[in-house]
């Protein structure tokens, strides 16, 4: 059991899962209907593994990452800063001045005896990037699973409904009625586009609005779009509509661009840290960043070397007042 | 001059020095002179400018962005590769990345130019607001995987000729210690298009224009879906132009795993390598090679489709890349030490670096 909870959390049974969607999917793209692969009990298995392995990975990781984010040490080590990645003794700078320089930072000090100490974090939120996107996809999945759930279970969904102009069509305890349908056209005579004007009527409720190509009408958890039109034998034109249920969408749409925000924040914004150690004469800075190292670490010296040559320059006009 | 005329001019001239760019980029691989690379980047500069005009001229007589049609589409994707290669190169040098992105540029325009090029005006479908940010923000994420595959590529092309050369330099100091006449050690180095960049810039390069276009192309298959929902009734039809966006996504999805979990960076480099093959058959493939099938035997086209055909030459299109891109690849690997000879010298203390 442990071992198999150790597989289904690890990243690269994940990354596995996903390599087998994606060569199911290839073949998949060789049919001309999609359902026979996409819809077919192994794809279904598939996507359900990658689910409860994708919201493992996440809660099991989620607590040590809360833990670490928004408990940091304060109080660290000699060793704790001589092993960052960036590690500097400043000469000449103080605490408060590395402190003051700094924009943007969360700051968090504390004052043991005689030795003070300084943590400085930007873009925590980063951290927790990965886990929004995970989150995002999960809700994402589980309206498409509404979807089909209560969606075919719905009797109108993917019926189409053929209404003359002029004429209204009883849907679901409600009446939509055609006024008119207009096709409109370019100058060179091909189409436009097409306008089919609806009424919803609904006890006191009435309500008229345009139905086109990419406007349809929603109401009552049911959307109805334009399907086709013609002309009856008797010269009255009718318009057919294709109704869809609409079960599931919003969890389909907040999954999505939740999804989305968690990857921005997982590759744009990097958990920079700070850790500033003042004992007795000397100063210690040492610093880490999930991302984006090289430029943070660049941010520092440049502002470690403006602090320290300022405070050269006072020595050297032998100044004691304070920068 | 009228807009229809600018815009022919502009195209014309920008497939003439895309093509003379190209040219240039390959020769420096042979004569080596550093004047050919800044003059073929300026002439790139210089096709760039002129299709801006032409795209920007189209765009004013058409009535509706640049990108419905084969002609239009591709012309605006050589248009947008060669903008991210022009500001590739603002903050830094990568002008000799050239030699990669200029015959691409040549390659789309050339096939653009086959194709009709009479404006039709939209028809009802595309009469919505997603076609100026679903289309344009796709093309980009490509833009930004030609990018990524590139700085692949050369990455590989650069570990391959470290590897090799470190390796030379092993075995030649092994037979020269047996021989008693021990040269000083050198340090491996790259020599060409090559010795302009390093390892880390290359793996950095490839890893950020990932991180531009995975979210670009997550948007773009986002926007799609509501485009589908409002147009077709259904947010997802696992249509092929679909399912391969999604593909490619993944692809780029395990890449950006893979470097969290820091796997090794070649293997890095070839998953955006596959990333790209990926996104070639989204744009290409499907476009082109479904419709050309479609006559022999029975595959689903899908929905998707872009106006004014060119399924034969497209299919040719496709194949083309394709078969460059995996012998590009192919080209990378690196060949097994000979089996024959002994194994370079290990425990020398003065030795520089050993394999």
């Amino acid at each position: 059991m442990n071992f198999a909870i150790k597989v289904l959390t690890s990243i690269r049974f994940a990354l596995a899962t996903i390599g087998v969607i994606i060569l199911v999917s290839v073949v998949g793209t060789l049919y001309p209907d999609g359902d026979i692969v996409f819809g077919s009990p192994l794809f279904l298995a598939l996507v359900g593994i990658l689910a409860i392995s994708t919201a493992l990975c996440s809660l099991t990781r989620i607590v040590p990452l809360w833990r670490d984010v928004r408990r940091p040490p304060v109080e660290v080590s000699d060793h704790f800063i001589q092993t960052l990645p960036y590690a500097v003794h400043l000469s000449g700078v103080t605490l408060t001045q590395v402190r003051d320089s700094l924009k943007g930072y969360m700051i968090r000090e504390t004052r043991t005896g005689k030795t003070t100490f300084l943590l400085a974090q930007k873009g925590r939120i980063g951290r927790f990037g990965p886990h929004i996107a995970h989150f995002g996809v999960l809700i994402l999945l589980l309206g498409v699973a509404i979807g089909a759930a209560y969606g075919n279970a719905n009797p109108y969904n993917n019926k189409i409904a053929v209404i003359q102009e002029g004429g209204s069509q009883q849907v679901d305890g409600f009446t939509l009625r055609l006024d008119d349908f207009n096709v409109s056209y370019y100058n060179n005579g091909a189409v436009r586009d097409y306008t089919a004007t609806v009424t919803v009527l609904d006890g006191n409720l009435i309500q008229t609005q345009n139905v086109t190509v990419n406007g349809p009408l929603t109401y009552k958890g049911l959307t109805f779009y334009l399907y086709g039109y013609g002309v009856t034998q008797s010269g009255n034109a009718w318009v057919a509509f294709q109704i869809k249920s609409t079960s599931g969408l919003p969890f389909v749409w907040v999954g999505a661009a939740v999804a989305l925000v968690g990857i921005m924040l997982s590759l744009y914004v990097p958990h920079k840290r700070i850790w500033i150690k003042e004992a007795d004469q000397s100063t210690q800075l040492g610093a880490i960043s999930n991302k984006s190292s090289a430029r943070f670490f660049r941010e520092i010296e440049g502002v470690r070397t403006k602090l320290e040559s300022h405070a050269h320059s006072v020595d050297h006009t032998t100044r004691s007042e304070e920068i | 001059m009228d807009a229809v005329a600018l815009e022919h001019l502009g195209f014309e001239i920008a497939l003439g020095t895309y093509l003379i760019s190209s040219v240039l980029f390959i020769l420096y691989f042979s004569i080596k002179k550093r004047r050919l690379v800044e003059m073929g980047f300026t002439l790139a500069l210089f096709g760039f400018a002129f299709q801006t005009l032409a795209l920007a001229s189209r765009w004013l007589y058409a009535g509706y962005p640049p990108w419905v049609s084969t002609y239009e589409v591709m012309s605006f994707f050589a248009w947008a590769v060669m903008g991210a290669y022009v500001i590739l190169n603002v903050k830094s040098d990568y002008k000799s990345a050239g030699v990669l992105i200029a015959p691409l540029a040549f390659v789309l325009l050339g096939f653009a130019s086959m194709q009709p090029t009479n404006p039709a005006p939209l028809i009802p479908a595309l009469q919505s607001v997603w076609i100026f940010i679903h289309v344009p923000i796709i093309i980009l994420a490509y833009c930004a995987f030609v990018i990524a595959f590139v700085a692949s590529v050369l990455y590989l092309f650069k570990d391959k000729q470290l590897s090799e050369a470190r390796m030379t330099e092993g075995l030649n100091r092994q037979r020269d210690v047996a021989s008693k006449d021990t040269p000083p050690s050198r340090t491996p180095e790259s020599t060409g298009i090559l010795a302009n960049f390093s390892l880390e810039q290359l793996d950095e390069l490839a890893y950020k224009s990932v991180a531009v276009g995975f979210p670009l192309l997550t948007i773009g298959i986002i926007t799609g879906a509501i485009w589908a929902e409002s147009a077709w009734g259904s947010y997802w039809s696992w249509d092929p132009i679909e399912t391969w966006a999604l593909i490619t996504w993944f692809v780029f999805l395990i890449y950006l795993h893979a470097k969290t979990q820091n796997w090794s960076a070649s293997i890095a480099a070839y998953i955006a390598a596959f990333g790209f093959i990926s996104a070639i058959c989204t744009f290409l493939g499907v476009g082109y090679v479904l419709p050309f099938l479609q006559t022999y035997i029975s595959v689903s086209t899908g929905l998707h489709g872009y106006a004014g055909g060119g399924a034969i030459s497209g299919t040719v299109l496709f194949c083309g890349i394709l078969v460059a891109v995996l012998l590009l690849l192919l080209a990378t690997r690196k060949r097994p030490p000979n089996a024959t000879r002994a194994p370079p010298a290990q425990t020398d203390a003065e030795s520089g670096p050993t394999p």
